[in-house]
């Protein structure tokens, strides 16, 4: 059983990427991802001025993590040494460049392709210091960009997508047609984390870009939107936290996952016990390969004509002992579950098998069936 | 006196190490490069640069033509250019052409008998017939400032047509009437596109084109001032004008005030170049950036690629830096998000 993967022609020794994020500022950060067991590293942005960050500039809750860091604060001409110095540490980099024109962008690109590295990502969706539309949001715009780039490189060009677009579907058709070797999906989204009600004050000082596990659910959705519409490989992103949410990724369609929140909230050791974890639970089910569980869970994405609507209510494995936990009672809004002498009574007559009690249970005595 | 023969001997290593410790020391291990900048410390050695330039045939030095050093977008284009070059290694020798193409063409044989290994040319008002000179020598040369159509010139360019198309028609979405414009001097090409994008946007929102609106301006803080007087005079009060250059806005606003106006509740004001003071006078000037920190060191970064890689010259490169509009306070739109985004 292997962990390898083959993505946009480059064999990775496993699918996880560290993302392009201030965690792979610099060749020396760059080299610890690498060491931590990483199939490959995406550098912070690369883009032809560089532009001070503020302080404080990053911020994170229970549920995720807002940054308002712009870009890479090497130049153009110091990545080429850090580059060289992690290419010879063997390191898979791609290198995720930012620019606002066609030509320039092709410039970066060209550059950075002399530097050695073996891909290129565009930083197309910045939520932040890019303006209020996302570069990526105008189709002749991002097909301009793309296929200049593709044109004028030989290695693989990846796009990089964000949720805070009307129609991701056509603009992963765009990016194909321009000849984009893959898609990752998603980059931060544009956020405001939290407010300090005493102060009055939002707990960064502009709009900035939003990760972690409470983007998770709008990253899987973008990932199987791009993978059901588009046939270049997916690299999934977006609050990945154990070997289970890459498992989830790819089986919505993504060849490769990105990480960056949960290594900066946790350390690097994350990446380890997701490798470990991953392949044991491969092993377990008797997969031989990552590719054997891609896309398989795409099957199961239906349109509602395709749904068959059949007569569930919920129902109970074994009484609950109780624990004092009500949240089956709190959460029906049908006020199908009851207690009637120390004991949950459910009502069928009212239940209309919607689930959330289902879903809420802890101890998984609930269940739907007819 | 050390020269680098000595210093290779006390470091134990090849003249050739010690000279690409000089030329590239990307290329040398940090440990034998540290071991012999330590050793050049000791002996106080100083590379001969003119021996240098005789033996490599380059002098790493490089000419910058621009225009005119105080007019505030030039040393912005000379950071960027020197940003690149001086962590390389090169000098760069700077003139001055006053926008006279005599003096351009003077400054360009000057510094091509300096035998700069490349050149700049900032805002250049010559033609093609006066770079002839420096492509029979094969010297690699990059322009800066607007579009040319030659396949075998490198640029790097903006689009100041579209830049003033953005400005003009940010005041007509924010629903000013009788928009003015104070040009630049009509002898520069730049001055005719910005005034081309002024009319675009005015024909395309079906506002009438008023030539009286149009007055000419010399770029200078003054030209700002005499022209928003000469307007008044000639025509009264505009709702907004679109001013060619922050300098001329500068002097626009400080004429307008001085007349008992405000800006921008009487006249509201957009600029083009965004240069440092934009953001610091009252109101903020809302402004066209124009992007010369950025173009001076792509500019840089080509010219440093034709001179490092000669092979590279198959094929010539026009390298677009996008101009982008800078809400701020001096045009009246109160759409807050757009000034954090802008």
């Amino acid at each position: 059983m292997s962990l390898s993967v083959d993505f946009m022609g480059i064999k990775l020794k496993n699918p996880i990427i560290v993302a392009a994020s201030p965690l792979t500022g610099n060749g020396n950060m760059i080299k610890k991802a690498i060491q931590a067991g990483a199939g490959a590293v995406v550098t912070q942005t690369i883009a032809n001025e560089v532009r001070k960050n503020v302080r404080p500039r990053i911020a994170a809750n229970f549920y995720g993590m807002q940054n308002i860091e712009l870009y890479s604060n090497l130049t153009l001409e110091e990545w080429e040494r850090e580059i060289y110095d992690v290419k010879e540490k063997g390191a898979v980099v791609i290198a995720n460049i930012l620019a606002h024109t066609p030509s320039e962008m092709a410039y970066i690109a060209n550059k950075v392709e002399r530097f050695g590295v073996d891909a290129i990502e565009l930083g197309i969706s910045i939520p932040h210091g890019e303006g209020v539309e996302l570069l990526i949001s105008d189709k002749k715009r991002l097909y301009n960009l793309t296929k200049t780039v593709v044109d004028s490189v030989e290695i693989p060009v990846m796009v990089k997508f964000s949720p805070n677009v009307s129609n991701l579907t056509a603009l992963a058709k765009t990016v194909e047609e321009a000849g984009a070797s893959a898609i990752s999906a998603i980059d931060a989204i544009r956020s405001i984390l939290e407010v300090d009600i005493d102060k009055a004050k939002a707990i960064l000082p502009t709009y900035g870009g939003y990760s972690g596990e409470g983007i998770r659910p709008i990253a899987l959705a973008a990932v199987a939107n791009i993978a059901q519409a588009v046939k270049i490989p997916v690299s999934g992103i977006g609050g990945i936290d154990n070997y289970k949410n890459v498992i989830e990724f790819m089986m919505l369609g993504a060849s490769t996952v990105q990480i960056c929140t949960s290594l900066m909230k946790n350390g690097y050791d994350k990446i380890e016990e997701i490798l470990i974890e991953l392949e044991r639970w491969l092993g377990e089910k008797g997969y031989s390969s990552l590719e054997d569980i891609r896309g398989q869970a795409l099957d199961s994405l239906k349109s509602f004509e395709e749904i068959p609507i059949e007569p569930y209510t919920v129902k109970m494995k074994s009484q609950c002992s109780g624990d004092n936990c009500t949240k089956c009672l709190k959460s029906c809004i049908y006020d199908a579950i009851s207690i009637r002498n120390n004991r949950i009574a459910i009502d069928d007559s009212k239940c209309t098998g919607c689930g959330l009690c289902v879903s809420l249970c802890k101890k998984e005595i609930l269940y739907l069936d007819w | 006196m050390t020269n680098i023969r000595k210093v290779s001997k006390l470091a134990g290593v090849s003249v050739a190490t010690v000279s690409r410790v000089l030329n590239h020391p990307e290329s040398v291990s940090e440990e034998t490069r540290n071991r012999i900048l330590k050793i050049m410390e000791e002996e106080n050695y100083v590379p001969n640069s003119i021996a240098r330039s005789l033996s490599t045939n380059k002098t790493n030095t490089i000419g910058l033509i621009i225009p005119n050093i105080l007019d505030p977008l030039y040393p912005s284009i000379t950071k960027g250019v020197e940003d690149v070059f001086f962590k390389k290694g090169y000098n760069i020798l700077l003139s001055n052409t006053e926008y006279d193409a005599k003096r351009e063409k003077d400054c360009i044989e000057m510094l091509l008998s300096k035998k700069v290994d490349g050149l700049i040319i900032c805002s250049s008002i010559l033609g093609r017939e006066g770079f002839e000179i420096i492509m029979k020598q094969k010297v690699p040369f990059v322009l800066v400032g607007e579009y040319i159509d030659d396949s075998d010139i490198n640029i790097v360019y903006t689009d100041y047509l579209s830049g003033a198309y953005m400005a003009t028609k940010h005041l007509i979405k924010a629903g000013y009437k009788v928009i003015a414009h104070i040009s630049g001097p009509m002898n520069r090409k730049v001055s005719k596109e910005k005034l081309e994008g002024y009319k675009k946007a005015l024909l395309e929102a079906g506002y009438p084109y008023d030539e009286e609106y149009v007055i000419e301006g010399n770029n200078q803080i003054d030209g700002g001032h005499l022209a928003l007087k000469k307007m008044i005079k000639k025509k009264g009060k505009p709702d907004a004008i679109f001013v060619a250059n922050d300098l001329m806005a500068l002097g626009t606003i400080e004429a307008i005030k001085a007349l008992g106006y405000a800006v921008p509740k009487d006249i509201a004001i957009v600029g083009f170049d965004d240069i440092d003071v934009s953001s610091l006078i009252e109101p903020k000037l809302t402004t066209v950036t124009h992007p010369v920190y950025r173009m001076g060191l792509t500019a840089a970064r080509l010219l440093l690629d034709y001179i490092l890689d000669e092979e590279e010259t198959c094929f010539k490169q026009k390298i677009f830096i996008q101009p982008m509009l800078k809400v701020r306070k001096s045009c009246g739109f109160d759409n807050r998000i757009e000034e954090i985004f802008s």
